[in-house]
């Protein structure tokens, strides 16, 4: 496959502008905050103060990966139009905030939550579902990270022709991420957000208009083509590919809704009328994101007719490689472009990254192995010990498993099992640990087994999903058979009424 | 405080019936083989009536943080008040 020759040291000098921009931006958020290093709630969660821009763009660009870009549109085209569902999926996300965000941003704020652990303990007041439920997030976030730390690679040796090997830019990026979140915290990594999601937004609407253009400029002649080349990708989806559809909007809406960095992000939020006002634009973004990504793959299908699966992979590198060679202002657009893919990887990695030290400092550390510690060592625990896990993770990506590998892929199926006890925990009061316990418990095995085996969907409905009906199952059914009796007045206070005075 | 009455969106059983009902709009299932023409927008005719629906609920879920969302804001805002002026 042709490599990206189109911008090799003009791609460095982008890349290096944006690292400092970043590291730059980490500096001033951390300078003259000393409360950043010495609380848990002032590192982790920026003392729980985000303002609406930062939200909002810690939410977009958080949600949004690279990943969204370099992989979407290439699965737009080898389905085709039925790839439409990434719009509806990605929206539904809010619909299941909507669900339990404003009681739990309540309660988080009133009981001074961390991380989402904290609502699971403080509900449960069990140290199995603790522990279970602290364990499928590590795994899940640890596995997405590897995700994004592979993605850096690929994407930057990709944007200068191979000038930067594949190693040296992981290692590169990944320090420049470490500086900005060691000295800013939650608040580096929003306010890098907000840069990293602008050029993300800009990148994407200029791509498409390129894209656009090399195909002679309208949208109409795209699809005749396909109609008439490949038909099956223009057809009424067929009743599986439905099924999956609606299989995807609950795996994607429910998992990624729950994730421990949006969670968090709920906690952060300054006012309950910044994190609406958030979510009501986090609402149109997807046809913005996504829907502009599947129309550059539908485009692609015309471009560059008859890719194979791998070939395809590469269908954002050789669109950008044609529109820059349009003239000099696509190919420094193409170039900033592909600098926004690399900066919206490295903004979805350093909130996973930020999310998972701090389960290490709050949870790990701060409920099991050294409750009373002060919240500097405890803070100082959680950044040296997500250093450690980027080196384990590092080493991992370059020395992938031969066997087994399909643990790694785990991600949304794992998550998406701590939904039950974290929702239907906020409104339900009989629902008990015990019952949680065991459904997270065997909904986790049922998704592992049925990825591990190669069911990844049985008649198109994901193993995620099954494994969380069956979690479902127990929680509920166990609940009603022996109902959780709760004499902790807090918890009932919390369950009854809203307000915010503790 | 100008508007004491608590809003939560899981107690409105016609936000969830309305977002069923949109989702089995943005599901093609409904549609017969032919429906692929005409074609609007380039669009063949079931995805652009799929999308007019995924644009429905960007639209309807937008609609909803802002105006069936409301449980602390105007106690959080009263405050904010408070301690602006003191």
């Amino acid at each position: 496959m042709n490599e990206l020759a189109f911008a090799g040291t003009d791609g460095i000098i982008i890349l290096s502008v944006f690292a400092i921009v970043m590291l730059l931006i980490g500096y001033l958020s951390g300078r003259g905050e000393k409360n950043i290093h010495e609380s848990l709630s002032g590192y982790y969660l920026a003392g729980r103060n985000l303002g609406f821009i930062a939200l909002f763009f810690t939410l977009y660009a958080t949600q949004y990966s690279g990943n969204t870009i370099v992989g979407y549109a290439p699965t737009a085209y080898r389905t085709g139009f039925s790839w439409l569902q990434s719009i509806s999926f990605m929206t539904i996300i809010i619909a299941i905030y909507l669900l339990f965000a404003p009681r739990l941003y309540v309660i988080a704020k009133k009981r001074n939550f961390v991380t989402p652990t904290d609502w699971i303990q403080h509900r449960f007041k069990s140290k199995a579902v603790t522990l279970l439920s602290i364990f499928l997030m590590l795994w899940g976030l640890g596995n997405y990270l590897l995700e994004q730390l592979v993605a850096i690679g690929q994407a930057v040796s990709g944007m200068t022709g191979g000038t930067i090997p594949y190693q040296i830019a992981v290692i590169v990026f990944v320090i420049v991420m470490l500086a900005y979140e060691w000295m800013g915290g939650m608040k580096a990594v929003a306010f890098t957000d907000v840069m990293q999601g602008i050029i993300l937004m800009i990148g994407i609407v200029v791509f498409l208009i390129g894209g656009l253009y090399l195909a002679g400029g309208s949208f109409g002649d795209v699809t005749r083509y396909i109609a008439e080349m490949e038909p099956a990708k223009t057809a009424v989806p067929a009743l599986d590919v439905n099924i999956n559809w609606f299989s995807m909007l609950l795996l994607v809406g429910l998992g990624a809704s729950i994730y421990p960095h949006a969670v968090q992000r709920i906690y952060s939020a300054q006012s309950e009328k910044t994190l609406k006002k958030s979510f009501s634009r986090m609402a149109w973004m997807p046809p913005i994101t996504t829907g502009l990504v599947f129309l550059v793959g539908i485009i692609g299908i015309m471009l560059f007719p008859g890719l194979d699966k791998t070939g395809s992979e590469q269908l954002v590198g050789l669109m950008a490689n044609e529109i820059a060679a349009i003239n000099p202002f696509y190919y420094w657009v193409m170039i900033i472009f592909f600098g926004g893919i690399v900066a919206a990887i490295i903004s979805t990695a350093d909130s996973v990254l930020l999310s998972f030290s701090s389960m290490l400092s709050n949870d790990v550390y701060g409920k099991f192995i050294n409750p009373g510690a002060t919240e500097h060592k405890k803070v100082m625990v959680g950044k040296v010990g997500g250093i450690i896990a980027i080196v384990l993770l590092l080493w991992i990506a370059w020395n992938p498993p031969g066997t087994l590998y399909e643990i790694f892929v785990l991600k949304f199926e794992l998550l998406v099992q701590v939904f039950p006890a974290f929702v239907l925990g906020l409104y339900w009061k009989r629902l008990s640990g015990k019952a949680v316990f065991w459904g997270m418990l065997a909904g986790a095995l049922l998704a592992g087994l049925l990825t591990i085996t190669g069911y990844k969907t049985i008649f198109g409905i994901h193993g995620g999903v099954i494994g969380l009906a069956l979690n479902f199952l127990i929680c509920v059914g166990g609940s009603l058979l022996a109902p959780a009796v709760s004499k902790n007045k807090v918890l009932e206070e919390d369950l009854t009424a809203l307000n915010l005075k503790a | 405080m100008k508007n004491g009455q608590v809003k939560e969106p899981i107690h409105k059983k016609w936000i969830w019936i309305v977002l069923a009902l949109i989702t089995l709009g943005i599901v093609p299932w409904y549609f017969p083989a032919a429906a692929t023409e005409p074609y609007i927008l380039g669009f063949p005719l079931w995805a652009f009536i799929s999308t007019i629906f995924s644009i429905i609920l960007c639209g309807y879920l937008s609609w909803l943080c802002v105006n069936e969302w409301n449980i602390v804001e105007d106690q959080e805002e009263a405050d904010k008040a408070k301690g602006d002026k003191g």
